[in-house]
């Protein structure tokens, strides 16, 4: 078995080749230290919430963000004097911008999700009008006192047609209303809902005050929902902060309209809760409050401290998905010194006033 | 005979026919309506890198329409949206292809879902298993990479050759099984191949077609390398009186070549895995690929077992080995790399089913060879020794194939 001596010679280049290769691989294998250092940088902008910080921009393109007109007002409407409180609801199926740069096909109250704030006081009468424009029939459901024909869950409003609810509004609190069309899981997650408040008859101390709607919208359907939002566009404040003034009493009601817990939470502060806005005092001072579903609270509190602070949903992915926003807190007296002197730099980001980068 | 006009015309006017009839559809939907209520829209993840601090996918529209992108949503225990820059564009036209930016703080190890949403809202997701930094294009990565192709496609093949001086002793019938155990491998290998590339052909986006592509691919390889084989012959045979060496030689370059080919398409699948962090415990599947290829260099010096070695008239020199070596393995090093910075689905399925073709047309030109007499002549082909052989062959690479079973 002695192989001939040609064959010698190539096992012997082989091998040769061989082992230079393996020399090789084993001298040069060894990971290169620049690479695993470069590996350990993290800017820091990275790590910041939307807005503050953002390299580049929040979570749309410029020319996608939200203009200012596309914000939903969380500022309420006032109490009307008459003594009785009219509303027209028109149904409308509209696209609606539930994240920059997404539009869904949705059903509207007038045009927006939520649908607007309705308000009256207690004792007084409610009266309205719901039209529907939209292509199926439609109802609104409210939540509160009053009789069987007025709940809207029997009498459907068909397309093109109209109706009108009239109800005395009782008790006082914060409610939400909604359509309860079957299957009434579509109508509401198409957007159908809204807030309504009901104000005691001797009224509330007067404050800055702020309605925000709980909800998320599920896109592909598969039962997980894509973007949650204050009061239907996710990142809307975060893009459009609110501002508010150190010291200026705040109430806000919140309602919670979606099928998951969601837990309102401001940060830097502390509130007063009042649950379901049915009491006149707060029993309780917190920082977050868990909702059920179609649970609603009213928040109190005024800011101590200057600079900009998040309101969120505590559940972070929530948060993440677009359950977050600005307060931005001015120093009316900084702000009254400043006028006569250059401006200082403060700690707000330009990002807050809407100048993006 | 008809005039030459007639005949240009009955060529062109189905064509004109057809580009008016166009032109009426176009314009009118020729009476169809077909106005899709959803809107219909399909993203395909080619490719995730892992930079530092960025998540980079590269995105192909392979929807019917244009496609822009509005947010991105990036999933570790819950998805959270981020932000993001598309290059070019946002905006992303049919079968083009975008790159999305994602300034991700992601860290080592963990698995993610990048989620894209178009304007309309639809969701597009990838999952990766296991985040790993993306191997940039460096003389290290590069370097790496090569040297993963020595590994699992040129040092085994160049093992297995050096079986040489001991196949060279083996009797008559030893020589027939050996035969037979190649063939053995090359099935094995060919069907492998196929099934490989009719995975990847099945992960491909619609419109590339993957069956297509691995009907093109064994085409290419049977037709044109039996096309090959028979020219080369009536070459030599019109130059030169037959000779045997030279006959076994080509049929081990051909062997060499589908191998080669093969491992090409293999490579670029294990880069590609590789890179994408796909392959977590690389170590043990290289340690597999190397017992498993070690068979290739068996089959490649089987057909010149018999030849006479070194120099001299009829002889086959020995610098051969070296070639014959290089040609099936060094492809493997192409693969690794190419697959590793810049992988390509489209050309992984289209090597694997070009490998797949170069392999069965070696086993059929084996076959007609021992059939022929000759070099590898054999007195029967279905001797048991033969049919040992082949089961043997496929045992082996069964066997071999279990490391790879991670």
């Amino acid at each position: 078995m002695i192989a001939p001596r040609s064959d010698r010679w190539a096992i012997l280049a082989l091998v040769l080749l061989l082992s230079i290769a393996t020399l090789a691989a084993w001298q040069w294998g060894r990971p290169s230290a620049p690479v695993r250092a470069a590996a350990q940088s993290h800017p820091m902008s990275h790590h910041r919430p939307p807005t503050l910080g953002s390299d580049t921009f929040q979570y749309a393109y410029p020319e996608k963000r939200l203009a200012a007109d596309q914000v939903y007002n969380p500022v309420p409407p006032p109490l009307s004097d008459r003594a009785v409180h009219e509303y027209e609801l028109v149904v409308r199926d509209v696209e609606h911008e539930v994240a920059p740069g997404i539009r869904v096909p949705s059903w509207t109250f007038n045009g927006t999700v939520p649908g607007p704030v309705i308000r009256g006081r207690e004792g007084e009468l409610m009266r309205i009008k719901l039209v529907n424009h939209g292509s199926v029939p439609h109802t609104i459901h409210f939540h509160g006192i009053h009789p069987a024909e007025m709940d809207g869950v029997f009498e459907m409003v068909p397309p093109g047609g109209s109706f009108t609810y009239e109800f005395v509004a009782r008790p006082f609190g914060v409610f939400p209303y909604h359509c309860h069309s079957m299957p009434a899981s579509q109508h509401i997650h198409n957007g159908l809902y809204g807030m309504m408040i009901i104000d005691p008859k001797e009224g509330r101390p007067p404050m800055k005050e702020l309605a925000m709607v709980m909800s998320a919208f599920d896109l592909d359907r598969d039962g997980d929902a894509d973007f949650y939002a204050w009061n239907g566009k996710a990142f809307q404040y975060a893009d459009h902060p609110i501002e508010l003034q150190k010291g200026e009493p705040v109430r806000m009601y919140v309602v919670n309209v979606f099928e998951e817990m969601m837990a309102p939470h401001i940060h830097g502060n502390m509130f007063d809760l009042i649950r379901s806005g049915t009491a006149l005092k707060s029993a309780e001072l917190t920082d977050v409050v868990s909702l059920g579903i179609a649970e609603r609270a009213i928040l109190e509190f005024k800011y101590d401290h200057p600079g900009p602070f998040m309101f969120q949903c505590h559940f972070s992915e929530h948060m993440e998905l677009g359950l977050m926003g600005w307060f931005v807190v001015s120093d009316p007296q900084k702000l009254k010194a400043s006028a006569s002197s250059p401006p200082t730099p403060t700690k707000t980001p330009a990002h807050f006033h809407g100048a993006g980068k | 005979m008809k005039s030459r006009p007639l005949v240009w015309l009955s060529f062109l006017a189905p064509l004109v026919l057809l580009a008016a009839l166009l032109v009426v559809f176009y314009r009118s939907s020729g009476g169809l309506r077909f106005n899709s209520p959803a809107p219909v829209e399909q993203i395909a993840f080619e490719r995730v890198v892992f930079l530092p601090d960025e998540i980079v996918a590269h995105v192909r529209n392979v929807g019917p329409k244009e496609v822009t992108l509005s947010q991105v949503q990036i999933g570790w225990l819950n998805r959270a949206s981020w932000e993001f820059t598309a290059e070019p564009s946002p905006t992303i036209p049919r079968l083009a292809t975008a790159r999305v930016r994602i300034p991700y703080p992601w860290t080592e190890g963990e698995p993610y879902e990048i989620v894209l949403f178009s304007a309309a809202g639809l969701p597009f997701s990838h999952k990766v298993e296991v985040a790993t930094a993306t191997p940039l294009f460096s003389a290290h990565s590069f370097w790496t990479f090569s040297m993963l192709g020595v590994y699992v496609g040129v040092i085994p093949v160049f093992l297995g050759i050096l079986w040489l001086p001991f196949l060279r002793n083996l009797g008559e019938r030893s020589y027939g099984f050996l035969i037979s155990l190649t063939i053995g491998l090359l099935v094995f290998l060919g069907v492998d191949a196929l099934h490989d590339g009719f995975e990847q052909a099945g992960e491909l986006p619609g419109p590339f077609q993957g069956m297509a592509l691995i009907l093109i691919g064994l085409s290419i390889s049977l037709l044109g390398l039996f096309t090959l084989t028979r020219w080369l012959e009536r070459r030599r045979t019109g130059l030169e009186q037959q000779q045997g060496s030279s006959s076994a030689l080509l049929l081990a370059y051909l062997v060499a070549f589908g191998i080669g080919v093969h491992n090409l398409g293999e490579g670029l699948a294990i880069g590609g895995a590789y890179a994408l962090g796909e392959i977590a415990t690389g170590a043990l599947l290289i340690v597999g690929f190397m017992i498993h290829n070690l068979t290739e260099g068996v089959a490649v010096v089987a057909p010149i077992v018999r030849s006479r070695l070194g120099k001299g008239e009829g002889a086959v020199s020995w610098l051969h080995l070296l070639w014959l070596g290089a040609l099936a393995g060094l492809p493997t090093i192409f693969g690794t790399s190419l697959g590793a910075f810049a992988p390509s689905p489209v050309l992984a399925v289209l090597f694997l089913a070009i490998g797949a073709g170069a392999v069965f047309q070696v086993v059929i030109e084996i076959l007609s060879q021992m059939k022929r007499g000759g070099p590898l002549g054999a007195p029967a082909l279905l001797t048991p020794a033969n049919l040992a052989g082949f089961l043997a062959g496929l045992a082996v690479m069964y066997v071999t194939g279990l490391f790879l079973a991670v």
